[in-house]
């Protein structure tokens, strides 16, 4: 709606944006094997579940490539926040933290750490509805990697790939149900990097049941 | 940067050896490289022959099988589990695989770059050190040599250890006088105490020319061999002198000098150049020297012991030296050393209670009590290996009377045996539970009688049989004459001779317990009863350590070395080709009754059953690695006793 004399105008893409942009242009080949495929777990803590109002407080991710999880390529950071904090005092805290990051650094790093790999997570829309918010500043208005949610994968594993998810009992999906299903210790619950680590061990137990299930490329992973 | 996921890792490795002994800034490094790995159960990590990757492992959780590819099919060598590092032939030797790595359990593994880890092995010497011990698993092209594991579980312990009892080991030097008072043969007692008046001695050395010791005069002699016998002072000092002289080398270890002054009740110890009386004296320890030394020593328990009936004292010293027991073992004091000094104060008070029997019986029995016995240890006591205060196992044997006498003898003899077993009981000796004991009539009996045993066991070897002669073959005369138990000895040895076949009987009983190759989490545990989940460690190691040790020497025909330790060493000595594995089995067996003797003061009892999971990660290994010998002793008897062939 560019017409639209209200809305905001659309920033140019910074080139650290343009890159980001270039090197998610390659497309992965269909027939790659899920040993081959590389993985960018995430998760965020947010101050709250409204993706217009909320904002970001902690970024962790680990990336897993031929079936292991890189221990070298965790990251945790605390993005700095603008907006008054006048919710949670649980929050408080956090964003005391001397470690912050100005918004610009985080959204240059979170794009070079987001090379050309899957983004995983759990409810990973919200999560990278979040991230976008940060980062259209910047000129991005949608990542490009291609994206992987770990309660569709579970859900799909248990039902099939043409359930219909309002015939789903949730509850059994969430990231604490899962973790307990498959004997995955409920450490460092609640910290973005701490949840992306468990979502990380769930997703190398889920990708073993997926090519139990004659789920073995990568076309065939992300359907 | 904190990083949760890193700290995470590094919590874990932290837990287990040789990450523990790395420092913070190692850890974290360490803990960021790791990859982890999930396979699932049916699924190889490695297989044999496949080139080594350029990572080690430990595993995080589940279970893996390491196993050989043999021609019969694959023979499962090591069961790991949480925490066992593996694959590190890759780090050491940079060689193909030499294991199949099996998920038995769904795993999550944890990968450590070889590269990162180098680095810390260079600069590290604990972690060095526990790699060259073997404690690694999987390492069966690198021998596992449980010296270097002894070695290292001392020094992998603590970085601060006590250093207070140091003095015990054979690096370390006592204090000692080098001016010794010495004249030659030519003074009189007056001279030569005159002389030890201005030294301000105790002792007086008589020496030849040549500075070699003739004799000694101490204290004690003027007193008893002068002054009580009414000599006169112009005696010539050679007739009052104790000779020969016991002399050490003045540069032997401690507990070996301290080992000859306990043995022979000495209060001073001559020191020469060469370690025989035919050299120049060069020092004199006295025990006043070892006194100031150390607080609560043997010798300060052995000499109360000494100079005491009173059974409720005799009580006390065997408490507080089980207290010095304790401190020995958590100090890694030679176990040779804590042996000899608990077998020494063992025997004394046994020897102690037949004083107080002979007190009390003798004069009632005036027509026997003239007649030779000898009362003898068993089991554990016997073999010198007894640290805690476990069973009793004792006997009498006495010279063969006239027939008339028969009746009288027998009485007399039970009570002397029942008097020893109470006050042994009353010391905290516990009683046997298979009644073989001085107090029961059965094992109080004429030479004859006990010849009549032997023979039969040897004769007829039932599964009965077999275990009397486990326990009655390692006895020692402790009290009365040792003419009658070296009697007895020569003829059960002579007995054997005639019958080899016995042997075999013998060999097959050692491979009633085979090692716990079956592990439930590494350790065959048993599997209902009071000790479920718990180690059988007399049982599964011990036993059948001390059964092939006496099998073996029994089928070499030595006599009158009845420690198991020992007993591997003369093997050793006799066997060349097999020394190194006897040198093992030895090793192995003084880290099991040390392991059996910390658990048991741990728990306040006998030790046997030990809670897998209460051992650390390190003495899991050693006691692991001790099971090898035993297996490799028991493959040597299978062959040489030719038991493939032999009817069961």
């Amino acid at each position: 709606m560019t017409w639209w004399p209200f809305s905001k105008p659309k920033p140019d893409p910074q080139d650290f944006v343009k890159k980001y942009l270039e090197r998610n242009k390659a497309q992965i080949p269909g027939i790659r094997t899920l040993d081959q495929l590389s993985f960018i777990v995430l998760d965020t803590e947010t101050t709250g579940l409204d993706t217009k109002k909320d904002s970001v407080l902690s970024f962790g991710a680990v990336k897993i490539a031929q079936k292991r999880i890189l221990i070298n390529s965790a990251v945790e950071w605390y993005p700095e926040m603008f907006q008054a904090l006048n919710q949670s005092p649980l929050i408080h805290g956090m964003v005391e933290r001397s470690n912050q990051i100005s918004t610009s650094t985080f959204v240059k790093r979170l794009l070079e750490y987001f090379s050309g790999d899957i983004l995983v997570g759990h409810h990973l829309g919200f999560d990278l509805a979040m991230l976008q918010k940060l980062s259209a500043p910047f000129g991005l208005d949608q990542f490009k990697n291609p994206t992987l949610d770990t309660m569709s994968l579970a859900v799909r594993l248990d039902h099939g790939p043409t359930v219909n998810l309002n015939h789903v009992q949730v509850k059994n999906y969430s990231l604490d149900a899962l973790c307990e299903r498959h004997q995955i210790p409920l450490d460092d619950r609640h910290t973005a990097a701490g949840d992306a680590h468990l979502t990380a061990l769930l997703l190398l137990k889920l990708l073993k049941i997926a090519a139990a299930k004659g789920i073995v490329s990568y076309a065939q992973l992300l359907r | 940067m904190p990083n949760v996921i890193v700290n995470r890792v590094a919590e874990f490795l932290k837990r287990y050896p040789p990450f523990s002994f790395l420092s913070n800034e190692e850890l974290e490094k360490i803990a960021s490289s790791v990859e982890i790995n999930y396979l699932e159960k049916g699924e190889t990590l490695f297989e044999q022959g496949d080139p080594p990757s350029p990572h080690f492992f430990i595993l995080k959780e589940g279970e893996i099988h390491l196993s050989e590819n043999q021609t019969t099919g694959e023979e499962i060598k090591e069961y790991l589990d949480e925490g066992d590092v593996f694959g590190v032939l890759a780090l050491l030797g940079k060689r193909p695989y030499v294991l199949n790595a099996k998920i038995s359990q769904n795993s999550l593994i944890y990968a450590i770059p070889v590269q990162v880890f180098e680095e810390i092995l260079q600069s590290n010497t604990r972690v060095a050190l526990y790699f060259a011990a073997g404690f690694a698993s999987g390492q069966v092209v690198v021998r596992q040599d449980l010296s270097q594991g002894q070695k290292a579980r001392g020094i992998l312990k603590s970085k601060s250890r006590d250093n207070s009892l140091l003095i015990f080991s054979d690096q370390s030097e006592i204090r000692y006088s080098e001016k010794v008072l010495t004249c030659n043969e030519s003074k009189t007692v007056q001279e030569a105490a005159q002389l030890m008046v201005d030294a301000d001695v105790s002792s007086i050395i008589i020496v030849d020319q040549a500075y070699k010791p003739k004799g000694i005069i101490t204290d004690k002699d003027l007193r008893t061999k002068v002054i009580a016998c009414a000599l006169p002072g112009n005696t010539p000092v050679a007739k009052v002198m104790t000779s020969p002289v016991i002399t050490s080398k003045k540069d032997s270890g401690f507990s070996d000098l301290y080992l000859t002054m306990i043995k022979n009740r000495l209060h001073h110890l001559v020191l020469t150049e060469d370690g025989s009386d035919q050299s120049a004296i060069c020092g004199i320890i006295s025990d006043h020297d070892v006194l100031l030394s150390m607080g609560n020593s043997p010798a300060v328990l052995i000499h109360g012991l000494l100079n005491t009936l009173d059974v409720k004292e005799m009580r006390s010293i065997r408490d507080r030296a089980g207290q010095m027991l304790a401190y020995y073992l958590e100090n890694e004091v030679s176990m040779d050393f804590v042996a000899s000094v608990m077998t020494e104060i063992n025997d004394l008070i046994i020897q102690q209670a037949l004083k107080i029997a002979e007190n009390t019986w003798a004069a009632h029995y005036p027509e026997v009590s003239s007649v030779r016995y000898c009362f003898l240890a068993l089991g554990s006591e016997g073999r010198e290996e007894q640290l805690l205060r476990t069973d009793q196992d004792n006997a009498l044997v006495y010279e063969d009377v006239d027939e008339s006498l028969k009746p009288v003898a027998a009485e007399y003899f039970l009570k002397l045996g029942t008097s020893v077993v109470e006050t042994l009981l009353a010391c905290g000796f516990e009683s046997c539970p298979g009644e073989i004991m001085a107090s029961n009539p059965k094992w109080v009996q004429p030479v004859s009688n006990w010849e009549n045993y032997f023979s039969n066991w040897i004769l007829t070897p039932t599964q009965n049989a077999l275990l009397s002669a486990s326990i009655f073959f390692d006895f020692r005369h402790i009290g009365g004459s040792s003419g009658l138990a070296e009697e007895l000895s020569l003829f059960i040895y002579e007995s054997v001779k005639k019958k080899p076949i016995f042997l075999n009987f013998l060999a097959q009983n050692t491979l009633a317990t085979p090692p716990p190759l079956g592990f439930f989490k590494n350790f065959v545990v048993e599997k209902s009863g009071e000790h479920r989940d718990q180690f059988d460690i007399k049982a599964r190691a011990i036993r059948p350590l001390v059964d092939l040790g006496r099998l073996l020497t029994l089928s070499h025909g030595v006599i009158g070395v009845n420690n198991t330790f020992k007993r591997f060493e003369r093997l050793a000595e006799l066997e060349p080709s097999y020394k190194e594995l006897f040198g093992q089995a030895a090793k192995a067996f003084e880290i099991l009754i040390r392991m059996r003797a910390i658990e048991g003061m741990k728990n306040g009892n006998d030790g046997r059953f030990i809670h897998p999971e209460s051992l650390g990660k390190l003495q899991r290994q050693l006691l692991k690695n001790t099971f090898v010998p035993i297996a490799e002793l028991q493959d040597i008897v299978k062959v040489r006793f030719q038991l493939d062939h032999f009817g069961k």
